[in-house]
């Protein structure tokens, strides 16, 4: 009774956070008639670059300690507050601006235009957390990431979930991935900050959907813990990535295995390696593997022509989402649209002075880039599936209990359970 | 301190933060329900201060009233933000204790159990993943496809002759003669005829077998009009039908009168339009524009032609209210051709037989509830009445070619009302209403031969004629009654204002109809009013005079038939079983009524 009461609670008060963010900017402005002059608008000045690199700086100094706790350390205690001070600095301080994970955009805008310039603390904070990993693990979604942290901290009452769903929605991340890159690298759109589900929440301050989403995840999350990050975090790709070849990755046990299974339901995140029951490895189902594993080989080339001439000829569809793009289309197919004053995005385009054919051209232009990088992203998720799919009938030896370097947030909290003694 | 103490701590420290946050959400709630009851925004006081200024535009002491009024509603406002926002952070802390202390204390209370090992099969599952990876690749490529093959690329469509044409304007005319015959008329040479000349021409073909008989047609008269129904409200607009006999009683469910009923391909809420023995409608729906032909002696669909590939015309149709639609406006003919105009700007006109000759888009109308203006017909031009968000506007085309004789702009606001014709001392005057100006113009020339400033608000009834006299009316405005030759008011009433129904005068009486169900006849000279009738149904269609009695379709369906005299006896009240706001149309002894869905010829047995 007290869970489902709770829970409700739960489900109120972010509910009224949405309410708070949705009553912004109802009152519509004054029409003075007296000579009173309506203020001009101003851009707030960017953060000085100084205060940009003492980001760069904060992020190193939490990526060091979240290393430091997560490898020599073994805390979990520490690493809560460590989470605690990046959901305050990252999160409610810095709004979620600026987050590695949303970097990937900037990187792949900087890579397909020529004319869009990457900032080095922008870099930094892509480069950083996947050097990190490369050499430590994800001790990035440990402690430094805000969305991670806001997260982590809400994970109540965690429920193991089958593994062929994991498997299942281990592929989206991936497809979110690819999307962003697409709509960045065509100047679209920078949709991972767009639908950043908890930058609201930093702010106090965004569409109602958006707070509604994350209020939605935060309760998803008491059940399922860190729904965005397992399901849909892009930059969670690259870190597993990295991790996989990582040095010194946290481990359960600070010395030999004994193979308790303590630490087996310590992890919410389902990310703990379990020893392999060999009683499963037949002979024949080692061969039927073999035979699929083969068959799926051989089926991986197909999967990237069906996945690129597919996406690609969706590129009519996704171009939409660019701005210039659907001005074009919109003038096009509603000329009468012109004469909205109210539509600031075509009285912009009327007195910018340029002709309908050059927009037109311009948008052309764009939709070309959808299709070409309808093929990449097509192909390249074509590929993953194959691989991912192929890997379903591949199986590696595991004979003790570990982290899996991919999938481990190195969150520490397995280490609390384990009972062997570190060596002196 | 021991388990049970720090147990016991968190589950306190859980109920106060969990009050606390509980009282403030109500507190928040409360606000939340305080603004929306007494919105500021939405102030019934302050709209109807704003509009009493409107009419009063002078008073000093308002406006002062309506500034301090405005300050205070806007100082409630911002307190109330500032109260949910302060109120907001005061729940967000108490939230984040609350689900603080709740974790620990689920923590503190959990207990150890024994490890037992997972359960799962490895390949088993295995096999299941890769059968939902297989899933998910699919449905993203069955989706990239449904999105790939049902999107058009519009920029292909894009023709930059036709932008070129209109730089400034938007949209504008886009042109086209669609049959570019050599036998296309010089409208110059077509003879006008006089009255005496059109009692001969009634029993001309309704439409030549030869196109060169174009060349020397000569154009139906009023004479010709009053036999049939060619425009709205009849022969020139004015609400009065000349056929007798007319039927009084029917009954559409079991059939009672009813000649005959089809069923119409599109729907639409503009009225039939008869010549001879055929009747015409048109109808629409977001992607198809229809003009059909009947027969009307028997029902029979006679020919049917969508309406598509005119230039300028819109790939998406612009928006309209349900109440509208696209296909609002009245078709017009005249003894040759049928036109049609819809919602997109697209006008059309084929020959009686259903032969195309000429099409146009006059620019997509800018109009939030769509274009509702009907077509006017009078020798060779017909007269578009169009009133949009651009500004007023009227245009008199060539009835061969479709292209302007002459293209006016008006000193008024967007209307829906349609345009009636009159003859005013020998002379053939276009009358309209709009805000602010009932007006009237030459039909050879487009010239404002006179207005008078007398309506506001958004002006859909379309004037009446009588007697030399024109009526005007429009909620929140007047009801007129207007000398043309001054011009000058005779005189005027707002105690019953019709918001969509246009106004009809005969045998001495003028009959207005609200949307809210009372019909009133006043006395067409001096506005005394001679009778009232209230219905449950309110009105949008208009009445119409015939065979000496009001014949008017309520929004139930509905047909009142009130008697067109100083005593206002109602005949009859048949029903048609639908919703009805389209006019009936009347020949010889039969009544006409289209719904969205239906077309009914009525004819007593």
């Amino acid at each position: 009774m007290k869970k489902i009461l709770s829970r409700i609670f739960l489900l109120l008060l972010f509910s009224f956070v949405f309410f708070a963010a949705q009553s912004q900017q109802r009152f519509p402005k004054p029409e003075f008639e007296s000579g009173y002059e309506q203020p001009t608008p101003t851009t707030p000045e960017p953060r000085s670059a100084g205060m940009e690199w003492a980001d760069v700086f904060v992020l190193l100094a939490v990526l060091s300690m979240a290393s430091w706790l997560a490898i020599k350390k073994r805390s979990r205690k520490g690493m809560i507050w460590l989470s605690l001070f990046t959901l305050i600095y990252f999160g409610f301080y810095r709004e979620g601006c600026i987050c590695s994970i949303g970097s990937i955009q900037n990187v792949a805008l900087a890579f397909f235009d020529s004319g869009y310039k990457l900032s080095l603390t922008v870099l930094a904070f892509f480069l950083l957390p996947l050097i990190f990993a490369l050499f430590f693990g994800r001790t990035f979604c440990a402690g430094a990431c805000p969305l991670g942290a806001i997260q982590d901290l809400i994970v109540i009452n965690p429920v193991s979930i089958p593994s062929w769903v994991r498997k299942t929605l281990d592929f989206f991340p991936y497809v979110y991935l690819g999307f962003a890159i697409l709509f960045a690298a065509t100047g679209t759109d920078f949709i991972i900050c767009r639908y950043d589900p908890f930058v609201g929440i930093f702010r106090m301050n965004a569409p109602y959907i958006m707070i509604l989403l994350g209020v939605a995840f935060l309760f998803l999350g008491m059940f399922f813990a860190r729904p965005y990050c397992r399901v849909f975090c892009p930059y969670g790709v690259l870190l597993n990535w990295m991790s996989k070849f990582s040095k010194w990755h946290m481990t359960i046990s600070p010395a030999e295995c004994i193979k308790c299974k303590l630490c087996e339901p310590s992890c919410p995140f389902d990310a703990i390696e379990i020893p392999v029951n060999e009683k499963e490895r037949t002979e024949s189902s080692v061969r039927k593997n073999l035979k699929r594993f083969s068959f799926y080989l051989v089926l991986i080339p197909v999967w990237i022509l069906a996945g690129g001439f597919a996406l690609s000829k969706a590129h009519v569809f996704l171009s939409r989402a660019n701005p210039t793009v659907y001005l074009a289309e919109i003038l096009i197919t509603h000329p009468e649209l012109k004469t909205d004053t109210e539509n600031l995005d075509i009285q912009t385009f009327l007195e910018s002075g340029k002709s309908m054919q050059e927009l037109v051209e311009e948008a052309t232009l764009i939709r070309n880039k959808f299709r070409r990088g309808g093929w990449y992203l097509g192909g390249f998720l074509g590929l993953v599936l194959g691989i991912m799919i192929m890997n379903q009938f591949t199986m590696r030896k595991q004979e003790i209990y570990e982290p899996h370097k991919g999938n481990c947030f190195s969150c520490a909290r397995c280490i609390d359970y384990c009972p062997v003694e570190k060596k002196k | 301190m021991d388990q049970e103490a720090k147990i016991k701590l968190s589950h306190q420290i859980m109920i106060i933060s969990g009050i606390f946050s509980l009282f403030v959400a109500s507190l928040l709630l409360f606000n939340f329900w305080h603004m929306y009851k007494n919105d500021p925004v939405e102030s019934k006081a302050l709209k109807a201060m704003v509009e009493q200024l409107s009419s009063d535009p002078g008073n000093e002491e308002l406006i002062t009233e309506i500034r301090n009024y405005d300050l205070l509603a806007r100082k409630a406002y911002f307190t109330s933000v500032w109260q949910v926002n302060t109120g907001s952070y005061l729940l967000l802390f108490g939230g984040l204790i609350f689900a603080l202390a709740l974790r620990i204390n689920t923590d503190l209370r959990k207990k150890i159990t024994k490890p037992e090992g997972s359960n799962e099969k490895l390949f088993p599952a295995r096999i299941k993943a890769h059968r939902w990876l297989l899933v998910s690749g699919g449905v993203i490529i069955a989706l990239s496809l449904w999105a790939g093959f049902g999107s058009k690329n519009y920029l292909k469509s894009y023709s930059p002759q036709e932008i070129a044409a209109l730089p400034d304007e938007g949209i504008e005319v886009v042109q086209i003669v669609e049959e570019s015959s050599p036998n296309a008329i010089d409208p110059e040479t077509i003879p006008e005829t006089n009255e005496a000349q059109n009692e001969e021409l009634t029993e001309q073909p309704e439409s030549p077998a030869n196109p060169d008989a174009r060349v020397n047609k000569i154009h139906f008269g009023f004479e010709d009009f009053r036999k049939n129904h060619n425009t709205f409200r009849g022969p020139f607009g004015q609400g009065i039908s000349f056929h007798k006999n007319i039927p009084t009683n029917w009954d559409a469910t079991s059939g009672k009168n009813i000649r005959w009923k089809v069923a119409t391909s599109k729907p639409g809420y503009n009225s039939p339009v008869i010549w001879n023995d055929k009747i015409f409608i048109s109808g629409a729906d977001k992607t198809t524009r229809m003009v059909s032909c009947f027969n009307r002696n028997n029902g029979q669909l006679i020919w049917e032609h969508e309406v598509k590939d005119i230039p300028g015309s819109p790939a998406t149709p612009p928006k309209t209210t349900d109440d509208t639609g696209l296909a609002a406006p009245t078709m017009a003919v005249d003894g040759y051709f049928v036109y049609a105009i819809f919602g997109t700007g697209d006008i059309i006109a084929f020959d009686l037989d259903g032969k195309r000759i000429w099409a146009r888009n006059i620019g997509v109308p800018v109009n939030h509830y769509g274009h509702s203006s009907s077509l006017m017909v009078w020798k060779n031009k017909l007269i578009v009445q169009y009133d949009t968000g651009k500004g007023g506007r009227m245009l008199a085309l060539n009835t061969e070619t479709g292209e302007a004789v002459w293209d006016i702009k008006r000193d008024n606001l967007i209307s829906w009302s349609s345009p009636v014709l009159a003859d005013v001392k020998g002379k053939i005057q276009i009358i309209t209403s709009a805000d602010p100006n009932v007006a009237g113009y030459d039909i050879e020339t487009g010239k404002e031969l006179w207005k008078i400033a007398c309506m506001m608000g958004e002006v859909a009834p379309s004037p009446g004629y009588y007697n030399g006299m024109v009526y005007a009316t429009n909620e929140y405005a007047i009801l007129a009654a207007i000398d043309p030759s001054v011009p000058s008011i005779l005189w005027e009433n707002d105690e019953y204002l019709a918001e969509v129904s246009s106004p009809v005068a005969a045998n001495g009486i003028l009959i207005v109809a609200t949307s809210y169900g009372v019909l009133v006849a006043y006395d067409a000279m001096t506005g005394d009013k001679y009778w009232e009738h209230e219905f449950s149904n309110g009105f949008y269609s208009s009445p119409m005079i015939a065979d000496g009695k009001v014949y008017i379709i309520d929004m139930g369906g509905i047909t009142h038939i009130i008697s067109a005299d100083k005593t206002g006896k109602i005949i009859g009240q048949p029903e048609l079983g639908e919703d009805g706001f389209a006019l009936p149309a009347f020949a010889e002894g039969r009544i006409y009524l289209r719904t969205n869905t239906s077309l009914y010829c009525i004819e007593e047995e």
